[in-house]
């Protein structure tokens, strides 16, 4: 059942609530346009906020750190146990995403143990997107901005209230939990909940659309068609290797397992998120490299995005943040490699069908 | 919680043979025993300096101790070539997909090998020499640089010979005093000239550099091997085994975990599957 806040109480009050005994990870800003977190011990009403938009760092980072320790040669001491944790104001691309790190770390061979702590220890409440990114384009990957599914608890600022909604088993207990300071959602405030999404994704689609994306566009066929298209080669040709397409990315899961000494001098090793767009990413001993070209890797990127993971988990691994469109310091906007592969495949089909004609 | 996953068991050296200038075979004793397949691979660690996949050349009987024929090509098997029996490693493993070779079984197989490659293939030759009257015949055509580049080169030229019990012919690319077999390329002993095989219904086995696989492999079809009867085994840069990190991706398959070793109808339709 959705919920409210209930008239004598505050969203302040009920985040507070649920925050105690926990680590809290909270939207802070927009400082320059972006809202960044900040941990906290408590939620701090005036500093922290849901967010109107997804934050500039990728939620991945709570769950698969840019640096992991996992630990020094032939020592067996387990790790300090993560504590409890509540992150506040997630969107939906970010949490989507957690999908393919499940897919990865938990469903594969063999489950990552530090990964499964944190998913376990950690509480998620997402809310809708009050606004947009210039860079969003959520519809265009089959998304759109509000979840539908993988949080714990939802809340939806609408005219006529807050909606709030449990997502998951913990919360409901969380719901149920804080019921002095909840209320049945009226049909009226669900009314006016349900208009104001489907508004929201409206725009988002139009937003798309400006850019040449329509949601439902088959992008794994545009990007399999153009395998061997030389336009590759232009959309790489700015392109620095820089990673930072990759290391922003919610999607992107590579990593490198680092060996090196500790401060003790003692070997050690590290997991440490790695970057296809680096030469040496699949390079392999006596100089073999199976992408040895730039053009080649940025391909492999949208190969990885929009055909491994349709076949392998039939899903993009791209949710549409527009996180890559803003770190790219050569402005390769991810929207344009999508319509221009879409494009190039049109016409590659068009040429192909002219072929058979003729 | 103990991420056994990514940290290794630790080993220790317990013998290192020389094969060739650039090539030593290293015996391998972990605290535990890691039983394995043939074409299965491990990851070998040196402390604080890396890993790196290979593939053990030992038999699959023994689990206790392995033995891993490393070619001296990277910084990884820098350091490894540098130590010294007594040293300590690490090992993960086994991991992948081995030879399937429950299917082998009353059928002619011709292992085809080059350079470093024949490490692995070592590893499957002595399972099938433990069980030889289960197979109709078994071939083996390997090819190396020069006679000093041949890795174990007393079994490839005697050993696995004798009795006729297996058919073994070598190739060097460049002759040398000491050698009166053939010179030239790998691909000239594949033709039928210098192999008689029951190509239709026949089983290859191929492990050797890329180029070299490319063209065996073309051959191969050439002489009527069918694609799902020709098993390759990949190198991609294999690094967390498990198919987490993405480093060794080849089209939807994971080389960690969906091979090493493929069918070539597996992998046919791969727009990149041999380096330039």
């Amino acid at each position: 059942m959705k919920r409210t806040i209930s008239v004598s109480s505050s969203l302040d009050e009920v985040l507070a609530f649920w925050a105690n005994g926990r680590d809290v990870y909270a939207l802070e800003g927009p400082v320059n346009g972006q809202y960044r977190f900040s941990k906290a011990t408590t939620w701090q009403p005036g500093l922290h906020t849901l967010g109107d938009f997804r934050q500039l760092e990728p939620l991945k980072a709570l769950f698969f750190p840019a640096r992991e320790f996992i630990g020094r040669w032939s020592d067996q001491t387990a790790r300090e146990p993560l504590p409890e944790r509540i992150v506040f104001g997630v969107k939906n691309c970010d949490l989507s995403a957690l999908a393919i790190f499940d897919h990865v770390f938990l469903h594969g061979l063999c489950p990552d143990p530090y990964y499964r702590e944190a998913r376990a220890k950690t509480i998620l409440v997402s809310c809708d997107c009050a606004a947009q990114l210039d860079v969003c384009f959520c519809p265009a990957v089959g998304e759109q901005p509000f979840a539908k599914g993988g949080f714990d608890i939802n809340i939806a600022e609408t005219p006529g209230g807050y909606v709030i909604e449990d997502g998951s088993a913990r919360g409901q207990q969380l719901l149920e939990s804080a019921q002095q300071y909840l209320a049945p959602a009226s049909e009226e405030l669900l009314a006016g909940f349900d208009q104001q999404r489907a508004r929201r994704y409206r725009e988002l689609v139009e937003l798309s659309q400006a850019h040449g994306l329509n949601p439902g566009t088959d992008f794994r066929a545009a990007i399999e068609t153009t395998f061997e298209s030389d336009f590759w080669k232009e959309i790489a040709a700015d392109c620095v290797e820089c990673g930072a397409c990759n290391f922003i990315c919610c999607t992107c899961h590579c990593f490198l397992l680092a060996d090196g000494y500790d401060d003790d001098a003692k070997p050690a090793r590290s997991k440490l998120w790695d970057a296809c767009l680096y030469a040496g990413f699949a390079a392999t001993a006596g100089g073999g490299n199976p992408r040895p070209l730039r053009a080649q890797r940025l391909r492999n990127r949208f190969d990885k995005k929009f055909s491994f993971f349709p076949q392998v988990l039939n899903r993009y691994a791209c949710d549409g943040c527009g996180r890559c469109t803003e770190a790219c310091i050569a402005n390769i906007d991810i929207r344009d490699v999508l319509r221009r592969a879409v494009d190039e495949s049109d016409a590659l089909h068009a040429h192909s069908s002219d072929h058979r004609e003729n | 919680m103990n991420p056994t996953l990514y940290m290794p068991i630790p080993a220790t050296i317990e013998r290192i043979e020389d094969e060739t200038p650039d090539i030593k075979t290293f015996t391998i004793r972990p605290v535990e025993p890691i039983p394995f397949a043939a074409g299965q691979f491990v990851e070998l660690a040196v402390p604080g300096i890396g890993e790196a996949p290979f593939t053990p050349s030992s038999s699959p009987k023994i689990s206790d101790f392995m033995e891993i024929t490393i070619m001296r090509t990277g910084r990884v098997t820098d350091w490894l070539h540098g130590m010294k029996a007594g040293d300590e490693l690490g090992v993960r493993g086994p991991m992948g997909r081995a030879y399937p070779i429950e299917n082998f079984h009353g059928r002619e197989i011709l292992i085809v090998g080059g350079g470093c490659g024949v490490g692995p293939l070592r590893s499957l030759l002595l399972a099938l020499i433990d069980d030889l009257d289960a197979y109709a015949r078994v071939i083996v055509r390997y090819g190396a640089r020069s006679l000093d580049s041949i890795v174990f080169r007393d079994a490839q030229m005697h050993g696995w010979n004798q009795g006729g019990a297996l058919d073994v012919m070598l190739t060097v690319d460049k002759a040398s005093p000491g050698w009166d077999g053939h010179v030239g390329m790998l691909t000239d002993i594949l033709t039928e000239e210098y192999l008689d095989c029951h190509a239709s219904d026949g089983i290859a086995v191929m492990c050797g550099p890329p180029i070299m696989m490319k063209y065996g492999t073309d051959k191969l079809l050439e002489r009527g091997y069918r694609p799902e009867n020709i098993y390759l085994s990949m190198e991609r840069n294999m690094s967390c085994g498990i198919g987490q990190c993405g480093h060794c991706r080849l089209g939807r398959y994971y080389v960690c975990k969906d091979g090493p070793v493929f069918s070539y109808d597996e992998l046919q339709h791969n727009p990149r599957l041999w380096d330039d």
